[in-house]
């Protein structure tokens, strides 16, 4: 069953385009996440399916319902702000309350709700306390408790954790994950954190400028980059952008990469694909954990380390090939040290190609 | 001590010099308010009368001031003039202030026309709307050339009403500024809670009630102080728009004290009056500034 569609909607304030035609289905019980840089649109998007904002053209839909001419209200959604947006001079019960007074649920049953919620959420020693005498994340909890309290059939989450420091982001994390697995409801969550969009997400919508650059499962974003944005903006370090030639050696389309120790011809997968455009230029994609030490006796590049970075289980090689920077993810021991020469190998079954005009995928 | 306290050297100069600034207006404050204070209320204990003498009477001043009946009228429109023109004002400018934060367009031109009354004095306000309310020049008179010759408007005239005629006045002076003040605090609350509370459902009247307006608390007590101490000296509005009259129907203390110590030969029931309005200020003051400071060594 769909749960959230929204169909070729766009966004003008005044002679700027924010949303240029948006189109994203999901199903019931899916947590979808908005990412995208600052000011690309994320947040107008959430109005709009909210309701505080009315899209320039384009439909809405909840459930199975049209939602354009519905009220907020009326919309069956909770949300949950960036900046929290806790009624002030309001306790923490009476925050939690209010929307359930406003629609006019019975006392006692406020009374249960507010145990329940503040029980789920260890808010419940708060509940007499102003929002001014909380720490931010206990703030973001009652924010999420005001949400909670209803039931609703669509929950939207506009970058809940961005005020966190980076511990606490983490446990937050975990608990929205695990809150999703208990309740199955329908999440839309609005990030620019690439690691919460992958680490929560069933279905990942990647937006820059007002469009959506690619709408897929957190695999294939990461995988199968739809065009060099996506490939640049998921994961962490960046995937790596190579300039090479496509060139043919003994049958094979393949590319040469030079480093400081040498050149190599690596055959592509599949590269008769691209017989078409032999002697053209591409952009060679590949993640730092796609370059790895090679075996004794198997054919590789003989890079130099210009610097490590260890991070504890992995250590960041930065070297050079085809005259750009390139970091390897590699395992602490075989990682060498800055001025050693390292025999290193890409994982040709996963790299990936952009056209440098389009910048769309190849393969 | 001596490393924390800076370099030795400090020179004369630059320790003296704040204080050699500050001293002639310390020294003018405090013989030209406190000491005039004093000396106010030494008098009220003298038998003055046209001019100062300095014949002790103990209490009797007093006595023939609240055995006035002149003085209780100035009370009693004092309590008719304060609470109609606070609530007034109040009422006025926060409504104005909530509509034109609707994100109205001309909004600045509209915010400019209501402020300007506050720009003038209230000689000036009492002048005009001396003009606009006397029966035989402005409202009434306008009616009438309308063709509807049964209407009166004679508050001005009227001993019972004109004290209302100085609410009006007021208000119309104050409820910009009470905008202004408002509009501001209005300005500094956060979209997203407004957002919120239109997701749990609530109305607009509502929102406002229920959390806009409460979060204004601090707005609402400094305008609340401004108001009463604009009210309690209020002098210059009455004395353009009424000049306490008919009769002495619309008077209140100032202007009661300036006509007993200034032209009625009565210099100590004046300066007796002048220190109940002194007592009446320091009530509401001392208790805000006490609020006031103990909640900044709070913050
Ligand atoms: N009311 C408005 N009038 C004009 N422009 C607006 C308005 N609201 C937002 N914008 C513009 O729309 C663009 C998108 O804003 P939006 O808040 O949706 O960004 P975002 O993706 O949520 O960014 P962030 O990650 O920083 O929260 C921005 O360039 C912003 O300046
Ligand atoms: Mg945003």
């Amino acid at each position: 069953m769909g749960a959230l569609a929204i169909k070729n909607v766009t966004k003008r304030f005044g002679d700027t385009h924010i949303l240029k035609g948006i189109d994203i289905h999901i199903d019931a019980g899916q947590f979808l996440i908005l990412v995208g840089p600052s000011g690309c649109g994320k947040s107008t998007l959430m109005n709009i399916i909210a309701g505080l904002e009315a899209p320039t053209s384009g439909e809405v839909q909840i459930g199975e319902r049209v939602v354009n001419d519905v009220a907020p209200k009326d919309r069956d959604i909770a949300m949950v702000f960036q900046s929290y947006a806790l009624y002030p001079t309001m306790n923490v019960r009476q925050n939690i309350a209010f929307g359930m007074e406003t629609r006019g649920v019975p006392r006692k049953e406020q009374e249960e709700t507010i145990t329940r919620v503040s029980k789920m959420l260890q808010i419940d020693h708060l509940l007499d306390r102003k929002p001014g005498q909380l720490s931010g994340g206990q703030r973001q909890r009652v924010a999420m408790g005001r949400a909670l309290a209803r039931n609703p059939t669509l929950f939207l989450f506009d970058e809940p954790l961005s005020n966190l420091d980076a511990k606490l982001r983490v446990e937050m994390r975990t608990e929205i994950k695990q809150l999703h697995h208990r309740l199955k409801t329908t999440i839309v969550y609005v990030t620019h954190d690439q690691i919460e969009a992958m680490t929560l997400g069933d279905r990942i919508a990647v937006m820059k400028d007002g469009v959506i650059q690619q709408f897929g499962s957190p695999e294939e974003i990461y995988e199968r980059p739809a065009n060099l944005f996506v490939a640049g903006f998921i994961g962490s370090p960046s995937m790596n952008f190579i300039d090479c030639h496509l060139a043919e050696q003994g049958g094979d389309v393949g590319i040469s990469l030079q480093s400081e120790g040498g050149v190599r011809f690596v055959p592509l997968l599949d590269g008769r694909r691209f017989a078409d455009r032999l002697g053209q230029k591409v952009i060679l994609g590949v993640r730092p954990e796609q370059i790895e030490v090679a075996e004794e006796g198997e054919p590789a590049l003989e890079c130099k380390v210009h610097l490590t970075e260890p991070t504890g289980p992995d250590t960041m090689i930065f070297t050079q090939i085809n005259g750009k920077e390139v970091i390897a993810r590699v395992h602490p021991r075989a990682a060498g040290r800055p001025g050693d020469s390292m025999r290193l190998k890409l994982d040709v079954r996963k790299v990936v190609l952009f056209d440098p005009q389009t910048e769309a995928r190849l393969n | 001590m001596t490393q924390f306290n800076g370099p030795a050297q400090y020179g004369f100069a630059e320790r003296w010099l704040p204080r050699l600034v500050l001293a002639p207006s310390f020294l003018l404050t405090l013989v030209f308010v406190y000491g005039f204070i004093a000396w106010n209320g030494y008098l009220s204990f003298t038998a003055s009368r046209l001019l100062p003498n300095y014949e002790w009477v103990g209490l009797a001043q007093y006595e023939t001031l609240f055995a006035n009946e002149r003085a209780w009228v100035a009370v009693k429109n004092l309590f008719i003039f304060g609470g109609l023109f606070i609530g007034g004002g109040m009422a006025m400018g926060i409504l104005l202030a909530v509509f034109l934060d609707q994100k109205i367009r001309g909004e600045g031109v509209l915010r400019t026309l209501y402020l300007y009354p506050m720009a003038l004095s209230f000689i000036v306000t009492g002048t005009a709307w001396k003009w606009m309310l006397n029966p035989g020049l402005g409202l009434e008179k306008l009616v009438h050339d309308w063709g509807f010759t049964s209407f009166t408007f004679d508050w001005l005239v009227n001993p019972d009403m004109s004290i209302y005629t100085v609410v009006i006045a007021g208000i119309w002076q104050s409820s910009g500024f009470v905008m202004a003040l408002f509009l501001a605090g209005l300005r500094g609350i956060d979209d997203s809670i407004i957002k919120a509370a239109q997701i749990d459902g609530a109305s607009l009247p509502r929102i406002y009630w229920r959390i806009v307006l409460p979060a204004l608390r601090p707005v609402f007590f400094s305008t609340l102080m401004i108001l009463a101490h604009i009210a309690i000296k209020s002098f210059d509005l009455v004395m353009a728009l009424t000049g306490g009259g008919p009769g002495f129907s619309s008077d209140v203390p100032a202007t009661f004290m300036y006509a007993s110590a200034f032209t009625r030969g009565q210099m100590g029931v004046g300066a007796a009056s002048a220190m109940m309005m002194l007592a009446t200020v320091a009530a509401i003051v001392v208790p805000y500034l006490y609020s006031e400071l103990r909640g900044s060594r709070n913050a």
